[in-house]
């Protein structure tokens, strides 16, 4: 099956500074592929490549099969787009924008938008200047979404939503994968990342430092252990073992990082009278956030 | 047929979000041809007294009027060739440079050309959208023009007013289109306005002065205003007009050319 996306040494170079740099990604088709990374990683200049709005300055990029310069009307008919900041002409309604973008992509319907704003409770005939921010971002989302695309591209797109709508809004993104159709989701909400997707992409200084399943990501991360004794001890010992990092006590309780096998842990640990033992899978977040120290401790 | 059908929609849109403002300037520059027609009658004898006084500079600034001043004359000093050329191109000037830049400013761009649209499309409808608009404005300012000549009891030719209205249209045009270019290449919508501006001003200046001063006669083929000349008093400017026509599909590929090349930002 053509993957969804594909990029190939895609470059893209602001004067001296980098956008990204040499950023090779495959997205599959009918997964929901996260895209993670600080401010000024590259991720809205990725999706602006993808969309043609920005010319690489090396590489290419393929969405669907099509070469996104080349096809770019073809690759645009295919996608739905939401960015990551937009303005709306305050005076129209939902409804009236909607009937507008139906007529460009040659529909002759409002599409999937009633029954998508009806989902995320959405007045389609309100001007969308007397819209509140999250209202406004329904109305991204639903032009993203009305039209049915192959392959969604999403900036950042539960932004201004209330938990129940973020809610709605995932389980429609889990519909669309299920009905075969793709997702390319960057956020910076790592929770919702984690809740949705199948792979993710972490990006940084425009180069890309991950790419694994969201699964295997969280597990291939360094664990939590939380050792609880009946008495304080000397927490250097833990320290001490290979794997271990960010070791802390506090009063009876010691709670390390562990890179390795749990086995010298465990061993160490019975020589105390010990009362509980947790592992925690780190968060998205922290994986990311390790990411980042691993690098930093690098290039330091 | 798919791009004439999206061009189509997107130039509906554009007029239609703005029938209003179209209306009023229409409305505006309609009512001010009213008036100098209704003033026509009360200011014929007063002015054929002043031109007969007037310093020769000042006969030669408003035409070399000679004799009994005609509604024409009167119009075209007044109205036709001072105010509306000066006036209706700034309608035109800042509709181009909103069309692009002004859009990435607003930041509406990405969501529009999120559409299966090419870029080249929004140029082209661009120019549509302001050609049709100012068509709008100038039939608007015709019909209330007119029926201030009918009512009033002026003699002046209904086809002689439209064919001196029609003549701005292409002129008016070409500043719009300048600002497309201008707005497809900076990025700045300020500077897409400033830009014509400074040019319709300073080619309304010059034709001014080498009306007067003969050191600036040379210079005032630069002028568009020289070229167009006084179209409600003679014949139709067709050269001028077709040049200018030509001028504006020139700017308008220039300007798709421009776009297609630039990255878009938000």
């Amino acid at each position: 099956m053509t993957p969804a996306i594909v990029t190939e040494s895609l470059t893209k170079y602001y004067g001296r500074q980098v956008g990204i740099e040499r950023l090779d990604l495959e997205v599959r088709s009918g997964e929901i592929f996260g895209f993670i990374g600080p401010n000024g990683a590259g991720k809205t200049t990725t999706i602006r490549l993808l969309l043609d709005f920005l010319h690489p300055t090396a590489g290419r990029a393929l969405v669907l099969g099509l070469d996104v310069h080349r096809h770019s009307v073809e690759v645009r008919r295919s996608v739905g787009y939401l960015p990551g900041e937009f303005g709306l002409d305050v005076r129209m309604t939902g409804r009236q924008l909607f009937a507008y973008f139906a007529r460009l992509r040659g529909m002759d319907s409002l599409g999937w938008a009633p029954m998508l704003a009806d989902r995320l409770d959405l007045d389609l005939d309100l001007p969308m200047g007397r819209l509140s921010r999250g209202n406004r971002q329904k109305i991204g989302l639903l032009q993203a979404l009305f039209h049915r695309p192959q392959l969604l591209i999403l900036d950042e797109p539960t932004t201004g939503l209330d938990p129940l709508v973020q809610d709605t809004f995932l389980q429609i993104l889990r519909e669309t994968r299920d009905d075969g159709r793709t997702v390319f989701l960057s956020s910076h909400i790592l929770s919702e990342v984690e809740r949705v997707c199948d792979r993710v992409a972490i990006v940084r200084g425009g180069r890309l430092a991950a790419l694994e399943t969201t699964e295997s990501l969280l597990e291939k991360q360094r664990k939590r252990v939380i050792l609880v004794f009946a008495s304080p001890v000397d927490p250097s010992a833990f320290a001490a073992l290979p794997g271990v990092t960010n070791v802390q006590a506090d009063g009876n309780t010691v709670i390390l990082r562990l890179d390795d096998g749990i086995d010298g842990v465990v061993k160490l640990a019975a020589q105390h009278t010990l009362l509980d033992l947790k592992t925690e899978h780190p968060s998205l977040d922290e994986v990311f956030m390790d990411y980042y120290e691993r690098e930093e401790r690098w290039q330091n | 047929m798919a791009e004439l059908g999206q061009l189509r929609a997107l130039v509906a849109y554009e007029v239609s979000r703005r029938w209003r403002s179209l209306l009023v300037w229409g409305v505006a520059l309609g009512g001010l041809g009213a008036l100098y027609v209704a003033l026509y009658p009360s200011m014929k004898t007063f002015m054929e007294q002043y031109l007969e006084q007037a310093p020769e500079n000042m006969r030669r600034f408003l035409g070399e009027l000679r004799g009994p001043l005609t509604a024409e004359q009167w119009l075209g000093m007044e109205f036709l060739d001072m105010l509306l050329p000066v006036a209706l191109p700034f309608l035109v000037i800042t509709m181009g440079a909103r069309a692009l830049a002004g859009r990435e400013e607003r930041k509406t761009l990405d969501l529009l050309l999120g559409n299966p649209l090419a870029r080249r499309q929004l140029v082209v409808s661009s120019l549509l959208t302001m050609a049709a608009s100012l068509a709008l404005v100038l039939a608007v300012t015709w019909v209330i023009s007119y029926l201030a000549v009918a009512i009033v009891g002026v003699e002046l030719g209904a086809g002689r007013l439209a064919s001196a209205l029609a003549a701005l249209w292409p002129m008016c045009l070409l500043f719009g289109a300048l600002a497309l270019l201008l707005s497809a290449l900076v990025r700045r919508s300020a500077i897409a306005i400033a830009v014509p501006a400074v040019v319709l001003i300073a080619m309304y200046v010059v034709e001014a002065l080498a009306q007067v001063s003969k050191t600036m006669e040379p210079v005032r083929i630069v002028s568009f205003f020289y070229h167009l000349g006084s179209p409600i008093q003679g014949d139709f400017p067709w050269t001028t007009v077709l040049a200018m026509l030509g001028g504006v599909c020139l700017l308008g590929l220039c300007a798709s050319i421009a776009f297609e090349r630039r990255d878009l930002y938000t």
